[in-house]
């Protein structure tokens, strides 16, 4: 056999990074800055005649169906290379469901083929592109803000926190906004929200919020016609602009706000590490792209740990913010292109192999992957 | 045309249980079976620009990220932007003096820029320079976050150098065999490392170690990202703000302002070949031209598969019969033997399977069981929630073979069964009788299953080894869509 022949065969094929967000997908190369495609999570289903989510499903079929679909869109349509042999680095959620992941994996495995499967979580692989210790990851999706502790690139589980304050909260009040500003239901597509909070929304600061809620109202800012297809323009008043995100810091007496959990997060953490957590906070995640969000969440954040239950139990008393090396949607995804890139071999991955004989995924979730060896009930479940 | 555009009243059951029409069908030749797409194997066959028809070599493709050097798309729209020229008067004025010499000096020169005939974005609206050429040298953006991700990146390879080589170490240690020759490193106490330090080379591990005390973590700050002075008074002017599909449509800039669009080279298509995932056989193989149209193998199921097409139908009522007039069309060069059955009076997969010889399952046995068990997995039972059923004459039908000829030939002939309603070269129309079972909802759609036993004539080579039969008899299901059924 010739050298080069050798050399082609050992040579790896770059791994592909997969982060299937419940809005838009992320879809690229390992070893590459930015990912190929940012698409919306849907495809088109001929048999339905309409845009499908893949989230939409009722039964596993249907998801399994669902998933097929989209990656071929993402192989064949986006990225043009071959699924079969090709490893994947799949980006996920902590709290992903059980089906969903197990799904995926089949499909991956079975439908497309592919040889080895590295299942990452989102807030170690964002801590990844900080490459500092310790770091506090907010990330704010489409559905839910998720706060995890990262230290020492493990995940402090039990401080985990996950509301849902995102895309979702701030479209559903930017609706009923719109609604009061133009006396009329105006059942506008999930599309055009976004379209509109997009182009005109932002988050005020702590003191004007103060007063939208107390009175008096401040000044608001300059209102926009949003023009509309065969329909008469909207009017999006300066204060609709402005409260829009509002859910998001709304405090009732669950603290269930999103700098509640922030705050509930360092404080289930290890007390040596609460410090090095609150100076080492990234806001990540599409959501967090919404202009002033940060800074809201950061003033929320001096203020709120002044105030009790906080005040007594936490002595920290500053907040640092990390830059998001690449736009905030992408974070996770390029912490994947880096781990999957950095790991050639991938000796992280799940082989195919392993996975047709076991037929099942790590989940920290599952005690037969999180009981330690020394533990009494250890034997029992290695049986 | 009609296939392309109304809906699918006639559903074939794929052997992987899926639910399509026939046009969406394929007919693998060596497993005798019907296939689609969601049970074949889909690879990358050739990459080509859709806009200039250029074909790209895969290793070209790969390096040029998938896009074409030479057309552009709209960042506005997306339509494919146009190149225009326009004479642009270059000013030499180098002698302002002479009167002779500036009409001398004063040359035009074809500038290019891009434009989009769909919505008059131009390169010249974001303030992008005019070019002397009309394809390529349209200035290429880098990443901003470029090196900040290189630097992540060296650092990680070195740390991932670093594990690998602990984790050696530790394994050579553990293992490692005394023997009695003591080698020079264990009698002088010498490391490896520095061994290569005396001798002068370089430490093996230099480089990575380099990269990792190079690195600097990223550095977090009190401040934040305020919100501009100006966003309570100015005016928001949403045609200069760019929407979600234009940020996106380049994930490495993403600029929420029109004034930074920049065009975005067009991404290229592919040709797929399609195989089928049990013999690993092709199903479609594309012709490498990218203006052609054509396959080199085409294994459609429209080739294969008798066709079946509704005429018309009386409305479907609950509890009541009702008169269902079908077309059946041979596709094929042979002769072929319908017979209309109940899906329930199919036999079962297994039997229906031919035996196979000890060599072929011996095969399949060292073969890792891998077509199997990715084709079981993908494999389901086909929901046919059908209300009616069609009532099945007994005989069987005979239909001619395919005769481009006979297209011509008007006279239809009347035969004499009372369920034919008409003969015509290879087509043939029935009269059959619909069912419906009396607590089928009105209102719900009306479905009717049907089940076809046909003979196929199978024209692959045999291979010299074993003696394939060539007359088959094989079967497939379908789904009549009837409408409604009526109150
Ligand atoms: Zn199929
Ligand atoms: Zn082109
Ligand atoms: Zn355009
Ligand atoms: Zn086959």
């Amino acid at each position: 056999m010739a050298l080069y022949e050798g050399i082609a065969l050992i040579q790896e094929k770059q791994a592909v990074v997969l982060d299937l967000g419940t809005d838009y997908t992320k879809f690229g190369f390992t070893g590459e800055a930015a990912p190929r495609c940012i698409i919306r999570s849907e495809f088109w289903c001929p048999s339905e005649r309409r845009y499908k989510r893949v989230y939409d499903y009722r039964t596993p079929e249907e998801l399994y169906d669902n998933l097929v679909n989209m990656l071929h869109l993402l192989y064949f349509r986006h990225v043009l290379v071959n699924p079969k042999e090709r490893k994947v680095v799949v980006v996920e959620s902590l709290l992903t469901p059980t089906l969903f992941r197990e799904t995926l994996a089949k499909v991956l495995f079975t439908h497309y083929e592919v040889s080895g499967v590295v299942w990452a979580d989102s807030p170690r692989l964002c801590a990844l592109t900080l490459g500092t210790p310790v770091s506090l990851i907010v990330s704010i999706g489409a559905r839910e803000a998720e706060v995890c502790a990262v230290v020492h690139a493990s995940v402090v589980l039990r401080a985990l926190q996950s509301q849902p304050l995102a895309a979702r909260a701030i479209h559903d009040e930017l609706a009923r906004l719109l609604d009061e500003d133009n006396n009329t239901e105006l059942h506008l597509s999930e599309q055009i929200i976004e379209d509109i909070k997009v182009k005109t929304c932002f988050v005020g600061n702590r003191e004007r919020a103060q007063q939208w809620a107390d009175g008096p109202a401040p000044t608001p800012a300059k209102s926009v016609q949003y023009p509309l297809a065969g329909r008469p323009a909207i009017t999006v008043s300066g204060r609709t602009r402005e409260l829009a995100a509002e859910p998001l810091f709304a405090r009732d007496n669950e603290l269930a706000s999103l700098p509640d959990i922030v705050l509930q997060c360092i404080m289930l953490c290890p007390i040596d590490a609460r410090r090095a957590l609150s100076e080492n906070i990234l806001v990540t995640g599409g959501t967090a792209t919404l202009p002033g969000l940060k800074a809201r969440l950061a003033h929320e954040l001096r203020y709120l740990v002044t105030q009790p239950p906080y005040s007594d139990r936490l002595c920290i008393r500053e907040f640092k913010f990390h830059k998001s090396p690449t736009h905030d949607n992408t974070v996770a995804w390029c912490g994947g292109a880096v781990g999957g890139a950095a790991d050639a071999g991938a000796t992280r991955a799940l082989p195919r192999d392993v996975f047709a004989r076991t037929r099942r995924l790590r989940d920290w979730a599952c005690l037969l992957d999180n009981t330690p060896p020394h533990h009494p009930h250890r034997d029992q479940l290695d049986q | 045309m009609a296939y392309l555009t109304q809906p699918d009243y006639v559903k074939y059951v794929c052997s992987c249980g899926q639910l399509k029409p026939i046009t969406s069908l394929y007919f693998c030749r060596h497993c005798l079976k019907i296939r689609c797409g969601f049970c074949i194997c889909h690879e990358v066959d050739s990459h080509h620009c859709a806009n200039c028809l250029e074909n790209m070599p895969s290793s070209e493709a790969r390096l040029k990220k998938n896009r074409c050097s030479s057309c552009f798309d709209c960042p506005s729209c997306f339509h494919t932007l146009s190149t225009r020229a326009t004479m642009a008067a270059q000013r030499q004025a180098q002698d302002p003096a002479g009167g002779d010499a500036k009409v001398e000096n004063k040359q035009t020169k074809k500038m290019y820029y891009l434009s989009c005939f769909n919505c008059r974005w131009t390169s010249r609206d974001v303030g992008i320079p005019d070019q002397s050429v009309a394809s390529g040298g349209w200035p290429e953006r880098t990443n901003p976050f470029l090196s900040r991700y290189n630097q992540l990146l060296d650092y990680y390879k070195a740390i991932a150098q670093q594990e690998k080589q602990e984790k050696l170490e530790r394994e050579r240690k553990k293992f490692a065999i005394r023997g009695k020759y003591i080698t020079l490193t264990d009698k002088t106490g010498l490391t490896g490392a520095m061994a290569r330090n005396i001798a002068g080379l370089p430490t093996s591990e230099s480089g990575s170690s380099a990269a990792i005390a190079s690195f600097t973590p990223s550095q977090a700050s009190a401040e934040v990202d305020e919100l501009p002075d100006d966003v309570y008074t100015k005016d928001v002017n949403l045609k200069q703000i760019t929407s979600m599909s234009q940020r996106l449509a380049s994930p490495e800039w993403q600029p929420s302002s029109v004034s930074r669009l920049h065009p975005l080279a067009k991404l290229l298509s592919i040709k797929r070949s399609q195989r089928c995932r049990v013999c690993d056989h092709n199903l479609t193989k594309p012709e490498y031209n990218p203006g052609s149209i054509k396959f080199k193998i085409e294994l459609l199921a429209y080739y294969h598969v008798p066709e079946v097409k509704i005429i018309s139908y009386e409305t479907v009522k609950p509890g009541e019969k009702s008169a269902l007039l079908l077309k059946l069309t041979n596709p094929t060069g042979h002769e072929m033997q319908i017979q209309l059955m109940q899906p329930e009076d199919l036999p079962p997969v297994e039997e229906r399977e031919e035996p196979k010889s000890i060599e072929k399952s011996l095969e399949k046995s060292l073969n890792l069981e891998k077509d199997t068990s990715s084709y079981r997995a993908i494999e389901r039972v086909a929901e046919l929630g059908s209300s009616s059923r069609v009532t099945a004459p007994e005989a069987t039908l005979t239909l001619a073979q395919r005769d481009d000829a006979a297209e011509y030939d008007d006279d239809a002939q009347q035969d004499t069964s009372d369920f034919i309603l008409w003969r015509k070269s290879n087509k043939l129309a029935l009269r059959l009788e619909v069912t419906t079972d009396a607590a089928a909802t009105p209102g719900a759609p009306a479905r009717a299953a049907l089940a076809l036993q046909y003979s196929y004539r199978n024209t692959v080579p045999p291979a010299p080894a074993a003696p394939q039969q060539a007359h088959h008899t094989l079967y497939t299901t379908l789904l009549l869509d009837l409408g409604v059924v009526s109150g």
